[in-house]
């Protein structure tokens, strides 16, 4: 039963023609997004080229800036373009267990966005390795290309997945809570990028720290790190805990809120 | 009989463009949760702004004393260099030819002079630092110019060293000169520095102001300051009325770093630091009290897209255009209502988040001397609080556009929000350079629109980099160029 649940909501995913565009979406910003920052920084604006200490990994990755504002999109559109058409009436008639449905759009949606993310991160990783000796960040300076044989650039990597995965879910929760496309939208990427730049432009060190470690987008991202962990205001695995936390709870309020109300 | 007829043309030309604004205005008022929602845009814009100045902070005040010195007026100044001077009283004219300058990095090897490096002659009250004083200084970047208490008075020529400078003191009045040859004199200008007393200290200073460092380091930039010394060198000295006596180096003010030699009347003058009113540290006191628009505009981007895709969505749209068939006109109008709602909130939002925020940073060390205390009565500060009207202004129409361009509002939304809000958000992670570029290629340059510092690229804040103008053009470019575009699509596209 459910996997017939899954393979629906695949079908109802593959076959709206925005599902195709948007995953490409995600994969292309996180590239171009990626190789613009990284070709931007180069050694010379540092002290010395061996004194940069710059996390060329995490600045690689950079993309995701961007390309999450995609994965929200796709993630949102699964929820409430069924509420928009009224299609979710026929759903819910046919699938009278409406978490089961939640779940089988939760699954669909995660394999396009792992998909479209995991692209996006090889392809971020590949322009970083021709981009970064370019610009100074050489092994005599002590760079070493990025590869997935290093342990940190291969978590930071798989958590980038990761994270986008998270955000394709939270997006959901917040889509099933909403249930208007613009509004979950405009909730969801308030979220996510106006905590973070407020963690910047707040200058008081504690609360500057409190927003880096308890905001979704900047916790979660903390996963990107590679080096110079100890100046992290929260550690990687912990940070995307704090994400996870938020898209749990969203998640099962959206469940919640779908299986109470009336479609 | 032709007058009449165009006279009426016009008049229901009038007439209609009346009734289509009236109609569009109708669609957006009568929608409640549009009107909440702007409702929401000031709540929200005034609620960050206050949350923001509140966790906003500085200990700038309590460090100024340090590095600074009282100036005549009471302000705070830094007065240091080396000073080669004597005692003189009544009238006087004192000349020299600064022969040479050079300069380098205390801690590194550049030999490079500071463009602002000073060498030249000066009567001051006192060798005490911060007293007042009347200069003429070459430097190597910026030429010659005459300084009295602080401030720069007269510019001379662009001409770096060797350059012959002469002051002449006549009562209160102090007189610079600049000369090629030391024959032919132009005036640079005069000075009345009245609180100088009869008996004054002449001479020659160098000086040397700190060079900025923008330096990279774990990921972001940091600006530092570094110490440099410039070493000048000084010929055919003459102090008028007949009277040479002893001179005397002291390092005036902090660090105190310089000395002087004397051969055959050729002074060799190296010295350090620099003379100047207090500049603050750059903190943009009425843009940090303002911080809250950029959830404003994240709100008022969603409503001016759905204001479009609404009569999308509903088929409206057919019958907007059944009734007013000019599609460009009622597209302008739209647009039109929405930039006028826009500013209002802005407006209210801005002078509220001014108004709260002021009181606030001014308590958590945003205040004098550091920090000017911004009032209402300054219209610069008017034009912070209009260009944030502007801004939320704008960005509406520039919603309204894209979304009729896409015609889909997840789409039109999320696409602002990436070219409005997020370019904020790299910026903080990009070197100065990069960073700058952002914010002149993308909207998010509006929110420069906010600020009324002049820009620079020493602090970490990727809007302070450019200025309110540039800001200005790059969001009225984006508005326009997709106003247009949406005009052309819509009468191009089937309804």
């Amino acid at each position: 039963m459910t996997a017939r649940l899954v393979v629906a909501e695949w079908t109802k995913l593959r076959t709206v023609p925005s599902t195709a565009w948007l995953a490409l979406a995600v994969a292309a910003s996180t590239v171009l997004l990626g190789a613009l920052a990284t070709a931007s920084v180069d050694t010379s604006q540092c002290p010395s080229a061996t004194e940069c200490f710059e996390d060329t990994t995490k600045l690689a990755l950079t993309g995701v800036w961007l390309s999450q504002s995609a994965v929200v999109v796709l993630a949102t559109l699964t929820v409430t373009s069924e509420f928009g058409t009224r299609m979710i009436q026929t759903t819910f008639a046919v699938m009278p267990r409406r978490p089961a449905v939640m779940i089988a759009k939760a699954i669909s949606v995660s394999i396009v966005v792992a998909t479209a993310g995991a692209v996006g991160v090889l392809g971020s990783v590949a322009a970083g390795r021709i981009i970064l000796p370019d610009n100074g960040f050489t092994i005599e300076n002590g760079y070493e290309p990025l590869s997935f044989a290093d342990g940190p650039t291969l978590r930071a990597s798989a958590g980038t997945v990761l994270y986008l995965t998270l955000v394709a879910l939270l997006s959901l929760g917040i889509g099933a809570l909403i249930r208007d496309t613009a509004g979950a939208i405009t909730v969801t990427l308030t979220v996510l990028y106006l905590f973070s730049i407020a963690a910047y432009l707040v200058s008081d060190p504690v609360w500057s720290d409190r927003l880096q470690t308890y905001s979704p987008m900047p916790a979660g991202l903390a996963v990107q790190a590679t080096t110079n962990l100890d100046r992290l205001a929260v550690q990687p695995w912990a940070g995307i805990g704090v994400l996870a936390v938020y898209t749990g709870a969203a998640v099962a309020a959206g469940v919640a809120a779908v299986q109470l109300r009336d479609v | 009989m032709t007058t009449r007829l165009s006279d009426r043309a016009t008049a229901e030309g009038r007439g209609r463009a009346g009734r289509v604004l009236l109609a569009e205005w109708t669609k957006f008022w009568s929608v409640p949760r549009w009107v909440m929602a702007m409702l929401a845009a000031i709540v929200l814009t005034v609620l960050m702004s206050v949350l923001s100045a509140s966790g906003s902070g500085t200990d700038e005040n309590a460090a100024i004393w340090d590095l600074y010195v009282p100036g005549p007026d009471g302000r705070p100044v830094q007065d240091s260099f080396h000073f080669v001077h004597q005692p003189a009283s009544g009238d006087l004219t004192i000349t020299a030819q600064v022969v040479s300058q050079e300069g380098r990095a205390l801690d590194a090897s550049t030999a490079e002079p500071e463009a602002g490096a000073m060498a030249g002659l000066v009567i001051k009250e006192s060798t005490e630092a911060g007293s007042a004083y009347a200069a003429i200084v070459v430097t190597p970047g910026d030429g010659v110019r005459m300084d009295a208490n602080f401030e720069t008075v007269h510019t001379g020529s662009t001409e770096a060293a060797p350059r012959y400078l002469r002051l002449t003191r006549t009562g209160a009045t102090i007189t610079g000169f600049e000369s090629a040859d030391g024959t032919r004199w132009s005036e640079v200008g005069e000075v009345d520095v009245p609180e100088l007393p009869d008996t004054i200290e002449v001479g020659m200073l160098v000086g040397s102001p700190d060079g900025v460092v923008v330096e990279r380091q774990f990921g972001s930039t940091a600006v530092g300051q570094t110490s440099t010394i410039s070493a000048a060198e000084f010929d055919n000295v003459s102090l008028e009325p007949g009277r040479t006596g002893f001179w005397r180096g002291n390092g005036i003010g902090l660090p105190g770093v310089g000395q002087f030699t004397e051969a055959q009347g050729r002074f060799t003058i190296a010295g350090s630091g620099d003379i100047a009113a207090y500049s603050g540290p750059g903190d943009d006191v009425v843009q940090l009290s303002l911080i809250g628009f950029i959830v404003g505009v994240v709100v008022v981007c969603a409503v001016g897209v759905l204001y479009v895709t609404t009569e999308y969505k509903h088929g409206m749209i057919r019958t907007s255009f059944t009734v007013s068939p000019q599609r460009g006109r009622v597209l302008a109008t739209k647009a039109v209502v929405i930039a006028g709602v826009a500013f209002t909130v802005g407006l209210i939002a801005a002078l509220i988040s001014f108004q709260l925020g002021q009181p606030i940073l001014r308590e958590n060390g945003f205040a004098p001397p550091a920090f000017d205390t911004m009032s209402l009565s300054d219209p610069i500060v008017w034009r912070a609080i209009t260009g944030s009207a502007l801004l939320l202004a704008l960005v509406a129409v520039l919603s309204l556009c894209i979304a009729v361009i896409t015609r889909r509002s997840a789409s039109a939304i999320t696409l602002v929000i990436a070219l409005t809000v997020l370019p904020l958000l790299a910026g903080f992670g990009l070197p100065a350079g990069p960073a700058g570029w952002l914010m002149r290629l993308t909207p998010a340059g509006g929110f420069a629109l906010q600020r009324v510092v002049e820009p620079t690229e020493h602090l970490v804040d990727p809007v302070a980099m450019i200025a309110p103008l540039e800001g200005l053009v790059v969001l009225l470019a984006y508005a326009a160029g997709t106003l247009v575009l949406a005009g052309w699509l819509l009468n191009r596209r089937d309804a």
